[in-house]
C-alpha cells in the first residue's frame, strides 16, 4: 500500500539528510524539519526525542563564520546564508512555547553562537536569529541578564536601538524576562532604557509597542520610586500613552496595557487612584473576556490582579455587572482550563471582602457549577474552584441557613482532600474550614461522608501545610458542636496523635492544634477530661508549648485552651495551677508572667481571663491559688495593669482584682 | 408640515466645501494603503513611481499574494511553506490559523478523492491538534464527516468543501500575514466612506444639504424638502 506522505520523508531519514556533505541537501532537509515542527507540538516532540536538536545546533555551529560579508551573491554564499537561516528558524520552532525544546536548545549549546549570529552581516540571518533568541526568552528557563554588568547594558541598548523589529523585541524581552530586583529596574532606569521603551510605544509598530508596555510594567512592578520618576517631569504624559493604548484598536495591546497600568496602580498610591481610571479599566477588562484566543484566556488574571484585596474596585466592579459577566462566560462552557481558572479566581477576588458580592453570585444558583468545576480534570480549576467557594463560604448568612452544608459540594469537596497535587488539598481544606462552621446542626453530613475522618488523615500529613489546615478545618468544625460530635473527633484523633500535633516543629501547626484543643473543651465540663486523657498528655504538651511560645498566637491559643479547662472543676484548677508553676527551670518567672508583660493585647486578655477563672470567688480553692498567684508577683503585674489602654484587658483586670477583694486583699 | 431643519443649498455648501483643505499627501498614501493592502503590486509600484508616495518593501507584498494565492488555488502545503518562509512565528504562534490550514489540507485530499491520504493524515496530523485542544475536536469531526457521504454536495457539512472556504481561509492568512508585518489588515478608505455615511445620517436629522448617495461617483446631489 503506497504510503498517503510519499514525498515526505521520515524523521530519521531527514535527520540523516542533515549530516549530508552536500550544502543543498543540508539546507532542504532544515527547511523540511523547520515546516513539519512549526504549529505542530507532537512533532517537536518527536524530533528532539531523536536528537534533532543537538543535529541542528552543530550544523549552525559549523556555520558560523561561513557568512562574512553581504557582497557575495553566488551559490555558495546563498547556500550559507539558507543554512544559517533555516537552522537558527527551526531552533527558533523547537523552543517556541515548548519549555522540553529551549532546555534542549541551551543545552545544545547553541545560545551563545546565536547570541553571536547577532552581529552577521546578512539581514535575513539577523532576523532569524534574533527571532529564535525572542523565543528562548519567553521561556523561563532562559538564561538569567545580569544587567549590572556595564557591557551587558551596554549590549542591551544596541539592540533597543536597532531598527529592526526582531531585534528590538528581542531587547524588550529580554528585560521583560530577566529583570526582577529594584536594584536592577533602578539600573535599567538610569541607563535610560526608559526614554527609549516610551519612544517605541508612541511610535513603534504593533509588535514593538506590545513589547514594550510588557517591558515597562516589569520595570515599574513594585518600584514607586521608577514609576514617579518615569510620570513626574513630564507630567503625566508618558502615562497618558499607555492610557490610550488601553483603548487600542488590538486586543492583545489593550491587555498588555491594561497589566500595565494595574502595575503601576498597585505600587504607587499617587497614580491612577480617580473613579474615572478605575472604571474605564473595569469596563476594558470585562470586554476582553469575550476575545476567544489567549488575550480572553488572560484577561480574567489581569481583573484579578486589580480588584484582588480592594473593596473600592469590588464595589465599581459590582456596579459593573462584572459577576454577571464571569458568570456567563462560565456557563458557556468547554473552556480552556486557563481560562476556567481565571474566572474562577476573579470570582473568589469578588466575593472575597464584599457580602453583597457573595448574595450576587449565590443568587446565580451557582452551587452546581462549583461542584462540576471541583471535579474537573485540570488541577489548576480544582484549586481555583476551591478557593472561590472559599471566598463565597465567607457569607455568614448563608453559612447560619446551612446553604453550603449538603452533598452536592460536601462529597466532591471531601474527595479532594485524596487530591494529587498538595495545592488542590490546602485549597479544599481551606474552604472546608469555613463550610464545617455550620450554624445549624447539620454538621452530622461531613462525618457521614466521610470527611471528618479524612481530616484526621490530614494532620497526619508530610506537608505542614496540609496539617495545619486539616487541624484548622478541624478546629471550625468542632467550634460549637455538640458533645457527641467532639467525643466522635477526639477518639479519631486521639490524646497521643493531638499532643504531638501541639509539639509539631511548624508554628502554624502548633497553633492550630492549640486552638482545636480549645474548641473542643469548650462548653461542657465533661469535654475538659479530654486533656488529662493517657496520663494528662495533652495538658503536659500545652504546659511545654506554651514555655517557649515562637509566636504571640500560639501563647493565645494555648491560654485559651487552659482557660477552657480552668473553667471546670476543682481538680481541672489546680491541674491549671500546678502547669502554670512547674517547668520554670532555670527561669525565675512563670511564662505568665512574661504573657501579662507582651504588647499583644489578645495575649493579655487571654492570660488574664485564665486568673479570672482560676480565682472565681465560688470555688473553694480559690483563696490558696491566690495566695500561691500573689507569691509568684502575678497579682501585682496584674494590678500594674489596671489601666492598660485596651478595653478587654482593663475590664479582665478589674474582674480579677475585685475577686482578689472578696479574699479580704488590699 | 414646517421644516425645522437648515436648508443649504448648493452653492453654500460648495463654498464651505472648498474651505476646507486637504492635503494631496494624505489622499496619496490613503490610495496607496489601498493598493498595499488589497495586494496590487504592480500598480502600488506604478503609482510610486509616478506620485512619489512610500510604501512598504513591495517583496513582502508579493509574498503575502503569494501565500493568499496559493490558498485561494487549494495548494495549502506549498501556501504553508511559503507562509514559514516568510515569518516562522504566525503559524507557530497561531493555532487556530494552523488548525484551519490543516483542515483545508484535508478538505483537498477529500475533494480529489484521495480517500486513504486523507484518512491518513487526519490520523496523524489532525487528530493530535485535536489532542492538543479540545475545540478543534469538533471542525474536526465535522471535516471527516464528509467522508461518509455519497452525495457532498447536499450534505450537512457540503459547505467545507465549497470553494468560499478555501476564500475563508485565505482571508484568515492574510489578515495574520499582514498584521505579522505590523501592517493594518484593514484598508483605510472603506473606513472614510462609512464615516462620510454616518455624518451624512447625523447631519440629515439637522439639515437639508447637498448630499452622496452614490459613493462610486460621490456626485453631490440637490438637497430636497
Amino acid at each position: 500500500m503506497p504510503s498517503a506522505t510519499v514525498n515526505k520523508p521520515r524523521p530519521s531519514e531527514l535527520l540523516s539528510r542533515l549530516t549530508s556533505a552536500e550544502p543543498e541537501v543540508k539546507v532542504r532537509a532544515l527547511r523540511e524539519v523547520k515546516n513539519q515542527i512549526i504549529g505542530n507540538r507532537t512533532k517537536k516532540l518527536s524530533f528532539l526525542k531523536l536528537g534533532a536538536v543537538p543535529a541542528v545546533a552543530g550544523i549552525l555551529a559549523d556555520s558560523i563564520d561561513d557568512v562574512t560579508d553581504n557582497n557575495n551573491c553566488n551559490n555558495d554564499s546563498n547556500n550559507a546564508i539558507n543554512i544559517l537561516v533555516q537552522s537558527a528558524a527551526a531552533l527558533g520552532s523547537f523552543a517556541c512555547g515548548f519549555d522540553a525544546g529551549v532546555q534542549a536548545v541551551l543545552d545544545a549549546g547553541a545560545f551563545p553562537n546565536l547570541l553571536r549570529l547577532l552581529a552577521n552581516p546578512n539581514e535575513k540571518v539577523v532576523d532569524a536569529v534574533a527571532r529564535a533568541l525572542r523565543m528562548i526568552y519567553q521561556s523561563k528557563l532562559a538564561p538569567k541578564y545580569d544587567f549590572l554588568q556595564q557591557k551587558n547594558m551596554e549590549f542591551l541598548i544596541s539592540l533597543l536601538n536597532s531598527e529592526k523589529e526582531n531585534v528590538s523585541g528581542l531587547g524588550a524581552s529580554i528585560i521583560t524576562r530577566s529583570c526582577e530586583t529594584n536594584l536592577e529596574q533602578k539600573a535599567l532606569f538610569d541607563a535610560g532604557i526608559l526614554r527609549k521603551l516610551n519612544s517605541l510605544l508612541e511610535g513603534g509598530s504593533l509588535s514593538q509597542r506590545d513589547a514594550s508596555l510588557e517591558s515597562l510594567a516589569t520595570i515599574f512592578r513594585n518600584n514607586p520610586e521608577v514609576i514617579s520618576k518615569f510620570a513626574g517631569p513630564e507630567i503625566g504624559r508618558p502615562l497618558s500613552s499607555i492610557i490610550d493604548l488601553a483603548k487600542d484598536r488590538y486586543p492583545r495591546t489593550r491587555l498588555l496595557a491594561c497589566m500595565c497600568l494595574i502595575v503601576i496602580r498597585n505600587a504607587s498610591p499617587h497614580f491612577l487612584q480617580d473613579i474615572g481610571i478605575k472604571t474605564k479599566l473595569i469596563h476594558i477588562l470585562l470586554e476582553l473576556l469575550d476575545d476567544p484566543g489567549q488575550v480572553g484566556d488572560e484577561a480574567p488574571f489581569a481583573f484579578s490582579s486589580l480588584i484582588a484585596q480592594k473593596e473600592d474596585l469590588q464595589k465599581l466592579a459590582l456596579e459593573a455587572n462584572a459577576i454577571d459577566k464571569l458568570h456567563h462566560h462560565i456557563k458557556k462552557g468547554s473552556l480552556h482550563p486557563r481560562r476556567y481558572e481565571g474566572i474562577l479566581l476573579a470570582l473568589a477576588d469578588m466575593c472575597s471582602k464584599l457580602e453583597s458580592c457573595r448574595s450576587k453570585f449565590l443568587s446565580l444558583q451557582v452551587l452546581n457549577l462549583l461542584a462540576d468545576a471541583l471535579t474537573d480534570y485540570n488541577a489548576g480549576v480544582r484549586a481555583a474552584a476551591c478557593i472561590c467557594l472559599k471566598s463565597v463560604t465567607r457569607s455568614i448568612k448563608n453559612l447560619s441557613a446551612g446553604y453550603f452544608m449538603n452533598e452536592t459540594i460536601v462529597i466532591p469537596l471531601v474527595q479532594l482532600f485524596l487530591d494529587p497535587s498538595t495545592s488542590v488539598q490546602v485549597a479544599a481544606l481551606g474552604a472546608t474550614s469555613n463550610i464545617v462552621v455550620d450554624f445549624t446542626t447539620r454538621k452530622s453530613i461531613f462525618v457521614q461522608c466521610g470527611g471528618m475522618k479524612q481530616l484526621v488523615q490530614l494532620a497526619k500529613s508530610m506537608e505542614s501545610s496540609v496539617r495545619s489546615n486539616a487541624l484548622w478545618a478541624l478546629k471550625n468544625f468542632v467550634f460549637q458542636a455538640d458533645n457527641r460530635l467532639k467525643e466522635g473527633v477526639f477518639s479519631e484523633l486521639t490524646a497521643s496523635l493531638l499532643s504531638s500535633l501541639i509539639r509539631d516543629p511548624e508554628p502554624s501547626v502548633q497553633e492550630q492544634a492549640l486552638a482545636l484543643v480549645r474548641n473542643l473543651v469548650d462548653g461542657c465540663i465533661n469535654l475538659i477530661e479530654f486533656v488529662f486523657a493517657e496520663d494528662g498528655l495533652i495538658l503536659g504538651a500545652i504546659g511545654r508549648q506554651l514555655q517557649c511560645a515562637s509566636t504571640a498566637e500560639i501563647g493565645i491559643q494555648g491560654m485559651y485552651a487552659l482557660c477552657n479547662v480552668a473553667s471546670g472543676n476543682e481538680f481541672h484548677k489546680e491541674a491549671v495551677m500546678q502547669l502554670l508553676f512547674t517547668q520554670m527551670g532555670d527561669k525565675n518567672q512563670s511564662f505568665v508572667i512574661k504573657f501579662l508583660q507582651s504588647n499583644d493585647s489578645r495575649l493579655c486578655t487571654a492570660t488574664v481571663w485564665t486568673i479570672v477563672n482560676l480565682t472565681c470567688p465560688s470555688s473553694p480553692g480559690a483563696p490558696g491559688r491566690l495566695e500561691k498567684l500573689r507569691n509568684a508577683g502575678i497579682v501585682s503585674q496584674i494590678k500594674n495593669m489596671v489601666n492598660d489602654p485596651c478595653v478587654d484587658v482593663k475590664l479582665r483586670v478589674r474582674t480579677v482584682l475585685g475577686q482578689s477583694m472578696a479574699f479580704g486583699d488590699n | 408640515m414646517a421644516s425645522s431643519k437648515k436648508l443649504i443649498s448648493r452653492e453654500e455648501w460648495e463654498k464651505r466645501l472648498n474651505n476646507v483643505k486637504i492635503r494631496k499627501e494624505d489622499m496619496n498614501k490613503l490610495v496607496m494603503n489601498f493598493l498595499v493592502t488589497e495586494g496590487y503590486v504592480e500598480a502600488a509600484e506604478k503609482f510610486r513611481m509616478e506620485s512619489g508616495t512610500h510604501h512598504i518593501d513591495l517583496a513582502t507584498i508579493t509574498d503575502r499574494m503569494a501565500v493568499k494565492k496559493a490558498v485561494q488555488c487549494g495548494n495549502v502545503e506549498d501556501a504553508i511553506e511559503k507562509i514559514n518562509d516568510l515569518n516562522p512565528e504566525i503559524l507557530d504562534t497561531n493555532p487556530q490559523l494552523f488548525f484551519q490550514l490543516q483542515q483545508q489540507r484535508l478538505i483537498e485530499l477529500i475533494r480529489n478523492g484521495k480517500v486513504e491520504e486523507a484518512l491518513e493524515f487526519a490520523q496523524e496530523e489532525l487528530a493530535p491538534r485535536g489532542e492538543e485542544n479540545q475545540s478543534f475536536l469538533e471542525e474536526l469531526e465535522r471535516t471527516i464527516s464528509l467522508l461518509v457521504f455519497e452525495d457532498t454536495s447536499n450534505c450537512p457539512v457540503g459547505e467545507l468543501l465549497d470553494i468560499s472556504q478555501r476564500l475563508k481561509t485565505a482571508t484568515e492568512v492574510n489578515a495574520a500575514v499582514l498584521t505579522s508585518q505590523s501592517h493594518e489588515k484593514d484598508p483605510k478608505l472603506p473606513s472614510l466612506l462609512k464615516m462620510l455615511i454616518w455624518a451624512q445620517n447625523q447631519l440629515d436629522k439637522k439639515a437639508a444639504y447637498p448630499c452622496i448617495n452614490d459613493l462610486s461617483n460621490a456626485r453631490l446631489e440637490d438637497p430636497t424638502f
